[in-house]
């Protein structure tokens, strides 16, 4: 299934890829994959953008939103279907890229796809922006005001490739809010994206229609630049200085959200901390650690557990290390890099460091050989992002206090607060927490399967791109001398009040 | 006999074997060997906390034979805690780049004794084998300027012992452009040749500059350059040929005149491309760069921390006779290859190859960056 070449890029029917193409080797070097890749002009930019804006004129636009949802919808259940292609070709196409074990690769088409099959995308859209009519004529929102939203003619995506799954969502809401959509793939991941794209014009040829997949070498100013110049929307993911670019290359007029670089964390209250708790509460902060190897913005980094519990923070941090023991087998981790396992033996050795020296109260648990996880216990609250691959820190603390001491000046760094905590004290810890803007809290065990609907780096995924036509009705004005006078519609009908 | 008697007597020892150390050949291991085992053992009582570490990992300095098992400092570890065995007035205080988030790493010497003479020893096997004494251009600051940078000391001390007058490119923090035309048109003109030193980094900027103005220079044959950085800290990879060819093209420097350097605050020894040594010997250049008679380096698989053979990369932990006053055995996250008594260096990955919504935290991950050290 995987062998040959694989078309790396995604085209609707008739827009041909303008000429040449060329072959990229991808992946590790011993068994890397041939990627056809259409050369990248950007005069070919500007016609893939005139295609699919064309496209979504004609399809989308006149077309009700809960058919494209339904659409979407259906094709969210085809990758969940054990034996179907897309999923197969999915699973094998991002095996052989190397960075994911299959288990980790098969969960993450899961916990993508799920959420959006089965009336998923549908309840996604109702939680955003209350049904998905106003997205085809004027509806009455809660007070009763007509209003209809307007998408984007196009959106112009570039994605990371740091976690599998992560073109879906970007691409299924810009087709929800009938927006067509150019994407540029990761060099890390370029294989997802294009089989989505060719899933969805499998289902809707119409939907496919509106679907521009790409790749071109990041930095590529010239590139980036053309495709920035002309789109109406942008939604980019990557480093920092590369979505400060995208941001500044940006036409001045256009919609544009970018996710930097962000990690997670944890907060456990000394409540959760019984014995009989104790493993529960270390196999749930262990299935967040150890999920896409913490390359992705919702894993954590740091535990920041409480002292005073029935059992410690010692005990947690050494129950962690076990749960992350047991993990090895089920959700194998990727292989890092050697400059990634670099990393992590110079984090260990440090972390001996201060442990020999007594520093912070430092204790090192680690895997029997190799980097496959690393916990380190010390005292206090600090925030330091760890090298990842399943390396964490656990932090003793006094209260959330310290904790937020540590996390409010680096909270736009942060993503998400796993909490684990109990009874009345879960709303204050997670009230404390929330004063300082972290985009999302959420039980631990839970950080990596976010809903759609909720958001992303603190912004909504869908609604953050439209515009707003409002249809007001006259209305009787008040009379300054009578505020309380009851209004009649009747006395003021047919007089023009609007200003 | 005290430890600070103790402390000069093997800086003695130490200077004998930097000095009359054979470049053809490795010296014995055994030669090697029991120097760095007495160096290991005063640093452990000289530095308490190498010393705490030592026995931590079961490398007490009774138990250790072999001076592979001396313990590698990780090269973080100069960034939280006092790894210098010199006092706290000490003359010498060089630091690393900090992030923002960790303190720059110290590196305070007592003595510049045995620093100075492995870096002027290795210097002029690598650019002055001929023994030419040449004016120099400095693409960066003066000490005085600068006296936390180990990079602009070394650079100090090469032009004080061999070059005759000096101009430097940098003040107040920013490169003069204008100093630097000025000096390597006076150069050009007065057809002696000259020696420029400077990071990598610099060097590139002043390239980009001159190609903008279509500035030209021809700088008299012989001369020569050594610039260090290389990709270690860009943002954007630079490829080594267009570096040269850049040199090339610009100042009319052939690539067989252009020596790169690696080194670090934490290690007194430097490491050099063969460049212009195997131009001056008429035979063909060694790939890689030399590792000091001095020097000794593992390299180790990342993933099991065991020692691989030559022609295998890993994490590279090398041991510097040069370093007496801080731990001679330094843990680096650098990667490498070694062939023999010389090493290809592979650098950091370019922070815009690591791409993502999580990592690279480029904020976090800023290493020390070529000129910083």
């Amino acid at each position: 299934m995987t062998s040959g070449l694989y078309d790396a890029y995604y085209l609707p029917r008739g827009v041909a890829a303008d000429g040449e193409s060329t072959v990229q080797r991808f992946g590790p070097p011993h068994d890397a994959i041939e990627l056809r890749l259409p050369v990248v002009t950007s005069a070919a930019i500007a016609y893939w953008a005139r295609s699919i804006a064309a496209a979504r004129r004609e399809y989308l636009l006149c077309r009700p939103a809960a058919q494209i949802h339904r659409a979407l919808e259906r094709v969210a259940e085809r990758f969940l279907e054990p034996r179907s292609a897309a999923r197969e070709n999915a699973v094998a196409w991002l095996e052989r890229s190397g960075r994911f074990s299959a288990p980790m690769i098969a969960r993450a088409l899961d916990d993508t796809f799920r959420p959006l099959a089965r009336g998923g995308v549908t309840r996604w859209v109702n939680a955003e922006l209350g049904g998905a009519s106003a997205l085809d004529r004027p509806m009455p929102d809660r007070k009763g005001v007509a209003c209809r939203a307007t998408s984007p003619e196009w959106v112009f995506q570039i994605y990371a490739g740091n976690v599998p799954g992560l073109p879906v969502w970007p691409l299924f809401s810009a087709l929800a809010m009938k927006s067509a959509v150019l994407a540029k793939t990761s060099s890390q991941e370029p294989l997802l994206a294009p089989l989505l794209a060719r899933t969805i014009a499998e289902e809707d040829e119409t939907l496919g229609a509106c679907i521009a997949v790409a790749w071109w070498k990041g930095g590529t100013e010239e590139l980036d630049r053309a495709a920035l110049r002309l789109a109406p929307a942008v939604l980019a993911f990557g480093g920092e200085s590369a979505i400060a670019a995208v941001a500044r290359a940006a036409r001045p007029d256009a919609i544009v959200v970018v996710h930097g670089p962000k990690v997670s964390v944890a907060y456990v209250a000394r409540e959760a901390l019984t014995r009989a708790a104790l493993k529960g509460a270390a196999s749930r902060a262990a299935l967040d650690v150890a999920l896409y190897d913490q390359q992705g913005c919702l894993s954590p980094h740091a535990f920041y557990v409480e002292r005073g519990g029935e059992v410690g923070p010692g005990a947690f941090a050494a129950a962690l290390g076990g749960a992350l023991e047991e993990l090895r087998g089920g959700i194998p981790r990727g292989t890092p890099g050697p400059h990634a396992a670099a990393g992590i033996q110079l984090y260990r050795a440090q972390a001996r460091f201060d442990e020999a020296t007594g520093t912070r109260g430092t204790h090192v648990l680690g895997a029997s050989e190799g980097t496959d996880w690393t916990v380190v216990y010390e005292e206090g609250a600090r925030f330091e992002p760890s090298p990842a691959y399943r390396t964490v820190r656990v932090h003793s603390v006094s209260g959330v206090e310290e904790v937020i001491g540590v996390l409010a000046p680096e909270v736009r760094y942060i993503e998400a607060v796993g909490l684990e905590a109990r009874g009345s004290r879960r709303p204050r810890l997670a009230a404390s927490l929330s004063a300082t803007g972290v985009p999302r809290i959420a039980p631990l065990g839970s950080l990596q399967t976010p809903t759609p609907a909720g958001t992303h780096g603190g912004v909504h995924r869908i609604s953050q791109f439209l515009r707003w036509t409002t249809v007001e009705r006259m209305v009787a004005r008040a009379s300054a001398s009578r505020p309380s006078a009851p209004r009649s519609r009747r006395s003021t009908r047919g007089k023009s009040r609007s200003k | 006999m005290t430890l600070d008697e103790e402390m000069v007597g093997q800086t003695e020892r130490l200077i004998r074997f930097i000095k009359e150390a054979d470049w053809g050949a490795m010296p014995s291991d055994e030669a090697f060997g029991d120097l760095a085992l007495r160096s290991f053992r005063l640093q452990c009582r000289a530095i308490p906390a190498y010393g705490a570490y030592a026995r931590h990992v079961g490398c007490a300095p009774e138990q250790v034979r072999d001076w592979r098992d001396v313990p590698p400092a990780p090269a973080s570890a100069f960034k939280t805690h006092d790894l210098s065995a010199a006092p706290k007035d000490a003359a010498i205080l060089f630091e690393t780049s900090g992030t923002t988030i960790s303190t720059p790493g110290r590196v305070r010497l007592g003595s510049t004794d045995l620093y100075e003479i492995s870096l002027l020893e290795n210097f002029a096997e690598h650019l002055l084998p001929d023994g030419a004494r040449l004016d120099a251009v400095v693409f960066g600051p003066t000490v005085a300027a600068a006296p936390r940078s180990s990079l602009w000391f070394m650079v100090d001390r090469v032009v004080s012992f061999f070059c005759g007058w000096a101009a430097w490119g940098v003040a107040g923090g920013e490169p003069n452009w204008d100093w630097l035309d000025a000096a390597l048109l006076q150069a050009s003109s007065e057809g002696e040749p000259v020696l420029l030193l400077g990071t990598t980094l610099l060097f590139h900027a002043y390239f980009e500059r001159c190609d903008r103005r279509e500035v030209r220079f021809s700088l008299p044959p012989g001369s020569r350059a050594m610039d260090t950085g290389g990709a270690k800290g860009f943002r954007v990879a630079l490829e080594r040929a267009t570096i040269e060819a850049d040199f090339a093209r610009v100042l009319g420097i052939p690539s067989t005149h252009v020596v790169n350097e690696y080194g670090m605050a934490e290690m007194g020894s430097q490491f050099y491309d063969d460049s212009y040594l195997a131009t001056h010997q008429r035979r063909a250049i060694r790939p890689g760069k030399r590792i000091p008679p001095w020097v000794r380096t593992r390299v180790l698989d990342p993933e099991t921390m065991d020692e691989v053979g030559d022609g295998v990369s890993g994490v590279l932990v090398h041991y510097d006779l040069a370093n007496l006053e801080i731990p001679l055995a330094i843990q680096t996250e650098d990667l490498g290859i070694r062939q023999g008594v010389r090493l290809l260096i592979e650098g950091r990955l370019p922070e815009a190859e690591r791409r993502g919504c999580s990592l690279p935290f480029e904020r976090f991950a800023e290493r020390e960056r070529a000129g910083e050290r």
